[in-house]
Order: C-alpha cells, then sequence, then structure tokens
C-alpha cells in the first residue's frame, strides 16, 4: 500500500497514548519513532530524518508549536500537529508556526493513517510530475524539479505550499474555491477546515509575495476562494 | 428559539432626560418672574395713573368750584339753559364748555360736569358712559374710581362730589397708552422666559456631556470587556465622586478577568483529561478493529460493542466540550462565504440519512450565506437525527429565500411537537418524552438542539419548530440565517 521503510516520527508525552498510535501506525506497517519531549523530538529527528512528524501541542518544557518551529527551521518534511481542542487559536497558530495538518483528539487511527498518505502522496506527486514550466511575473515555478525562482532566486517552500502554488498556477485566474483547494492539496472532502487553506496561502503570500499586505499573485476573490494573478 | 420582538416604545436617554429637566425647570423659573415682574410693573403703572388721575381729578373739581361757586344762581341757572352749542355772548354771562375746557388735564381725559342733573361735557363725554355704581357713589356725596370700556375703549373713570354746587365731575382717562406699554412689557416678559429655557436647554446639554462623560467612559469600557478584551480598565480618577466608582469598576473586572481565567483553564484541563484516555482507546480500539478477522466471534462482537460505544462516548464528549464553551466571552463562528445548496447536498450526503431529497428554487442555486461549515454541517446533522430518532427520519431538507433572510427547513412525517414543548426542546438535557419518565439511552442525552440552537445564534440566525402545514403531519424545523453577499459571483471559478 506504501513504499517500506516510512518512518513517522510521533511527538507525545502521554505514555499510553503514544504506545497505543505507536500500536496503530506499526499495524499499519509505517516504522515508529517516539519522543515523549521536544528536546529529545529535535535530538531524533537530527539522529534520523522521519518522512512525517506527528507533534502533540501539549508537550511538557518546549512546547509543540516551537518544535514544530525549530523543524521547519531544518526541514520541508510534512508536519501533523495533534491538538486536544478544537479552538481556532490552537489550530492557526500550529499552522503559523509551519504544520502542513492537524488532527484533534481523539482521532481514528484509520484518520491518522489517511492523513500520512495524503502528505506522502503529496511529496511523491511533486517528485514524478510532467507539468510544464509556468512563468507568471518573475516567479518561475518548475513543477518537476520542485522549485520555485523569484527573479532568478530559489524560493524555499514546504510540499503543501509548493503543491498549493501548483494548483493555483495550474490555471492563472480562475478562482478555486477552499473546497477545491481543500480536495486537491490535502485530499480533504468538502467538509476539510478552511482554515488550513487561509492559514497556508499566508505562509506563501511571506514567500512568493514582494509585500504580503498587498498581495500581487496569490489574490483572495471576494472571501470565496483564491487565484494567482496572472 | 422563538424571541418575542420586542414592543418598540420610544425613550429618551438619560441625557435628554436631563436636558428636557433643565429646560423645564429653567422655563418654570423664567416664567415664574417674568409673571411675578409683570404683575408687579402692573400694579405700580396702574396704582400711579390711578393716583395721578384722582389728584387731577380733585383738582379739576376745586377748579370748577371756585369757577362756579361765586356765580349767582341766575347766571348759572342761564349757562344751564342755553343750549351747548349756543354759547352766550353778553358779557358776564358764562360759558360752562370754557371752564371745562380750560381746565389742565395732561393725562388727556375727558371730563364731565353734571350741575342740577344737567350733564356739561368740553369733550362729549356723556353721562351713560359713567358706570351706574360710580354714579350712584358720586351722587351720595362719595369718590372713586372704576376702569370700564367707554365706546369701546378701556378707560379709567374718576368722579367725585362738588358738595358746594351740589355737582357731580367725572373725568375718564384712557388707558389705552398703558395697556399697550403693558402688552409690550409681557411679550418682552414672554421671550424672556422662553430664552431662560432654551438657555436651561443649553446648559443642561452641555453639563450632562460633562456629568456622564465617566458615566460614557465605564459604558466604553464594559463593552471593550464584552467583546472579551479583559484588559481594559479605567483610569483611575482623583475626583472623589468618582473614584469609588472606577475603583469598583476595575475589581470586578479584574475578579472577572481572574474567574474567566480560571474557568477557561479548568475548561481547557478537562478538554484534555477527556480526550486523553478517549485517544488511548481510540487508537487502540482501532488497532483491534483492524485486527477483528483474527479475533474468535465472541471478541469480534466484543469489539464491534466497544468500538460503537467508544464513538458514541466520544461524541457526547465533544458536545458536552462544545456546549461548554459556548459560554465563554470569546466564542464565535469563523465565517466565511458557503454556497448553501452545495453544503446542503454534502451535509445531507454525509448524514446517517443521505438519501433525504434537498429542495429549492433553481435560481437559489447559487444563493450563498456566510457561515462556519463544521457548525452549520452540526446544526443540519443534528436536525437529521433528532428526525431519525423521533419521526423516523427527514422526509426533505429545503431552503427558500425571503428578502435578506434564508430559511432552511427540515421536515418529517413524525407526531410533531407539542405547542407547550416548542421553545423548551432547544433547552439542554431536554428530551422529547422526558416528562413521562421514558429513558431511552440510544436517544443521546438531548444535547444535539441546544447544540443547534447555539450555533445558529452564534450565526446571527434563529431555529423555531412548526407545525407542518398543507394537510400532512410532522414537525418542521425552520432555521433562519442572513443571506451573504451574492450579488453575482462574476469570477470565473476553477472547478
Amino acid at each position: 500500500m506504501h513504499a517500506v521503510g516510512t518512518r513517522i516520527l510521533t511527538v507525545e508525552d502521554d505514555e499510553r497514548i503514544r504506545q497505543a498510535v505507536k500500536l496503530a501506525l506499526e499495524d499499519e506497517g509505517w516504522d515508529v519513532d517516539e519522543a515523549d519531549t521536544g528536546e529529545v523530538a529535535l535530538e531524533r529527528f537530527r539522529d534520523r530524518a522521519a518522512d512525517v512528524v506527528l507533534i502533540d501541542i501539549m508537550l511538557p518544557g518546549m512546547d509543540g508549536f516551537e518544535v514544530c518551529r525549530s523543524i521547519r527551521r531544518q526541514s520541508d518534511v510534512p508536519i501533523i500537529m495533534v491538538t486536544a481542542r478544537n479552538d481556532t487559536h490552537d489550530v492557526v497558530a500550529g499552522l503559523e508556526a509551519g504544520a502542513d495538518d492537524y488532527l484533534t483528539k481523539p482521532f481514528a487511527p484509520k484518520e491518522l493513517s489517511a492523513r500520512i498518505r495524503a502528505m506522502l502522496r503529496r511529496v511523491r506527486s511533486s517528485d514524478g510530475g510532467s507539468m510544464e514550466r509556468i512563468s507568471i511575473g518573475d516567479l518561475e515555478i518548475s513543477p518537476d524539479e520542485g522549485a520555485v525562482m523569484k527573479a532568478g532566486k530559489e524560493l524555499h517552500l514546504t510540499k503543501t505550499e509548493f503543491k498549493l502554488l501548483v494548483e493555483l498556477a495550474s490555471q492563472p485566474g480562475k478562482v478555486f474555491s477552499r473546497e477545491v483547494l481543500l480536495e486537491r492539496v490535502w485530499g480533504y472532502d468538502y467538509f476539510g477546515d478552511g482554515r488550513l487553506v487561509d492559514v497556508h496561502v499566508r505562509r506563501l503570500r511571506t514567500k512568493v509575495e514582494t509585500d504580503p499586505a498587498s498581495p500581487r499573485y496569490v489574490v483572495t476573490s471576494r472571501g470565496l476562494g483564491y487565484k494567482l494573478q496572472p | 428559539m422563538i424571541r418575542p420582538a420586542l414592543s418598540r416604545r420610544p425613550h429618551f436617554g438619560l441625557r435628554a432626560r436631563i436636558t428636557f429637566i433643565y429646560a423645564l425647570g429653567a422655563l418654570l423659573v423664567a416664567g415664574a418672574v417674568a409673571f411675578a415682574s409683570f404683575a408687579l410693573v402692573q400694579r405700580v403703572l396702574l396704582e400711579d395713573f390711578e393716583e395721578a388721575a384722582r389728584a387731577q381729578l380733585y383738582r379739576n373739581a376745586r377748579q370748577v368750584r371756585s369757577n362756579l361757586q361765586n356765580q349767582s344762581v341766575e347766571v348759572i341757572q342761564a349757562a344751564l339753559a342755553a343750549p351747548e352749542e349756543d354759547v352766550p355772548e353778553e358779557a358776564g354771562a358764562l360759558d360752562l364748555g370754557d371752564i371745562l375746557g380750560n381746565l389742565l388735564k395732561p393725562n388727556g381725559a375727558d371730563d364731565l360736569l353734571v350741575l342740577q342733573n344737567e350733564p356739561r361735557s368740553s369733550r362729549g363725554l356723556e353721562l351713560r358712559s359713567i358706570p351706574s355704581s360710580l354714579e350712584s357713589l358720586v351722587k351720595q356725596g362719595g369718590a372713586g374710581q372704576q376702569r370700564a370700556i367707554v365706546e369701546g375703549q378701556p378707560k379709567l373713570v374718576s368722579g367725585t362730589y362738588i358738595a358746594q354746587l351740589d355737582a357731580e365731575y367725572y373725568e375718564a382717562a384712557s388707558l389705552e397708552t398703558l395697556q399697550s406699554t403693558l402688552d409690550q412689557l409681557g411679550f418682552t416678559l414672554i421671550a424672556v422666559a422662553l430664552a431662560g429655557g432654551v438657555a436651561g436647554a443649553a446648559l443642561g446639554y452641555y453639563s450632562t456631556r460633562r456629568a456622564l462623560q465617566p458615566v460614557v467612559r465605564v459604558s466604553n469600557a464594559a463593552q471593550a470587556i464584552a467583546t472579551g478584551d479583559f484588559r481594559t480598565r479605567l483610569d483611575p480618577t482623583v475626583d472623589p465622586d468618582l473614584a469609588p466608582l472606577t475603583a469598583s469598576f476595575n475589581d470586578m473586572v479584574g475578579a472577572l478577568e481572574a474567574r474567566i481565567q480560571r474557568d477557561e483553564r479548568f475548561a481547557s484541563d478537562v478538554s484534555h483529561e477527556l480526550r486523553s484516555p478517549l485517544m488511548t482507546l481510540a487508537a487502540s480500539v482501532g488497532v483491534l478493529e483492524h485486527r477483528r478477522e483474527e479475533l474468535s466471534d465472541q471478541a469480534q462482537q466484543a469489539v464491534d460493542l466497544l468500538g460503537k460505544d467508544l464513538r458514541r462516548f466520544t461524541r457526547l464528549v465533544e458536545d458536552l466540550l462544545e456546549i461548554s464553551r459556548m459560554d465563554g466571552v470569546d466564542i464565535h463562528a469563523d465565517l466565511a462565504p458557503v454556497v448553501l445548496a452545495e453544503f446542503l447536498h454534502f451535509a445531507v450526503q454525509q448524514s446517517r440519512t443521505p438519501e433525504v431529497p434537498v429542495l429549492y428554487d433553481q435560481a437559489d442555486a447559487g444563493l450563498i450565506v456566510m457561515a462556519e461549515k463544521r457548525r452549520l454541517a452540526q446544526v443540519i446533522h443534528n436536525l437529521l437525527d433528532n428526525a431519525l430518532k423521533y419521526a423516523g427520519g427527514a422526509t426533505s431538507v429545503s431552503f427558500s429565500r425571503t428578502g435578506d433572510l434564508v430559511r432552511i427547513a427540515i421536515d418529517d412525517n413524525g407526531p410533531g411537537v407539542p405547542a407547550v414543548d416548542r421553545e423548551r426542546i432547544f433547552d439542554r438535557f431536554t428530551r422529547a418524552g422526558a416528562d413521562a419518565g421514558r429513558r431511552d439511552v440510544a436517544k443521546g442525552v438531548g444535547l444535539g438542539l441546544s447544540l443547534v440552537a447555539e450555533h445558529v445564534r452564534l450565526h446571527e440566525g434563529r431555529v423555531w419548530v412548526t407545525d407542518r402545514t398543507r394537510g400532512t403531519t410532522g414537525a418542521r424545523f425552520v432555521v433562519e440565517l442572513p443571506v451573504g453577499d451574492s450579488t453575482g459571483v462574476d469570477e470565473e471559478m476553477a472547478i
């Protein structure tokens, strides 16, 4: 079903949850690394890179947001935040710290597997697609190489940000509703969380826009969605 | 929840009322002063006028007496016998008209001398113009004054008896000048009183602005706090009248802030404490379910039961946490434009009764509402679940637009909701039939409809239940939401 040797790093302070999640993930056939604190997690990640990182927000000492930021500084590995509260603050803060997706406790192992699989698909599809190079303004997007150049300088996008940009660039000037983007980038159905799109668009703007406050490329369309201005 | 419309009775603010009272007070005071001044001035002027008229009357009466008392009876008889117009020419003859005409009358009064019942006047004052009460008083040897209308003019009529001549002497002075002076004074005073009222209103308006400033500040602060900014405090003041208010307000906000922080921490802790064991359970049950085929028949049944009830328990915890969050201060829906027809289609499809038809007018296919999808989906799911529990499932979900509002209706063919329960069912932990002592655990604990009510409230909408009309029985749950800006989406959408 998926490549053997895919490694998941789970960061969770509650031992029972950690064990149960490890059992469930291993049952799905993945290799699992564990960490009970943020500090240990960063050490593990340095020793052996993971393919997906699962971070609980409520950690003793260094919290989940900080772990997320630290990992993000050194890698574009897909990160899933796990929160015990479904409130806007935690979700948005987690996404702004660089997470690609989030889950609310308690979630079923099937749900987690689906999220992980969607993430890995995202990574792989940008590896082996065959799209033509897209030029818009001073942006140059090479879907095959997974690279974006702005005025000749390479931008560092996460896999999710890149996928989002490529989706928008596939039909420049057309408005993509949140639902369409959630389905194509994250693999969610209609009821996916629009905040994922909103925060990722914000993150994308800080990288591709000269002035993120008045975007030239990724523009909002009457609250209905987003489009890439040709 | 149907909230009866508030009766719209006009009422005025504190400031308007204080201003009005100031104006009324000033008007009353200025009016009273004006009235008193007018009465006083009127009395003084009249008394002066009367006194002057009296003095003139006596002086002129003396003059007439001295002119006539040395005349012989014959001369007087002759003068009286002669018709008024026919003045006697001969020397020594007496001309009564001349005598009267030569009297000094600075107030311009008309004269009338009644001598041996013969009235004589230099200015045509007639005896019938003299008020009869005054005339009889004078005839009996007295003297007096009376105001009267003479030939349509207000006059002060004064009269005295001249004993030596057995004559009556009258003067009628015009009051017209005095009256117009008083009229002018009256108008001036009314104007002054009105100006006083206006000045009072202005003073009230100005002083209340200053006086109400602390109230305005408190109100602004309270508003900021109501919207969740608990760091708001009033600036400390040295004003001894306001310091206690400021201090107690700030204390209250401080206590409230601490209380809310405590509550929020508690809610967050509870949330964490409840979710953690559920997480372990969910992950472990997931493993068991994944390996269901390896289990014995009995163990499979046990795992199925475990999984079902775990999911039910999880839903209950989610609902409880959701409803407890509704009491928070900073609770609001993250509204985004949602195409309603599409939304309802997906919401119904994901529910436990995905076959329920979604009906709407084709013209409303692109209708947009501002909603938080997660919350609105829970509204639709809970209403569909409710129909499933109590009416065997909904028959349709429909919506229609009326002006700026859209009504989503969920219909069923069940027994309907009795009128007395129609508001109550949206309260927490209320269940149909609960009064009869039925405890059907499978039907949930009664949070569903209260969550519906709370979510709808966060969307600034309303929800209520009615009977179905047009000959069918059953209940119709109606969710009314404001319509978003859907004026022709001109952008080309990617599909």
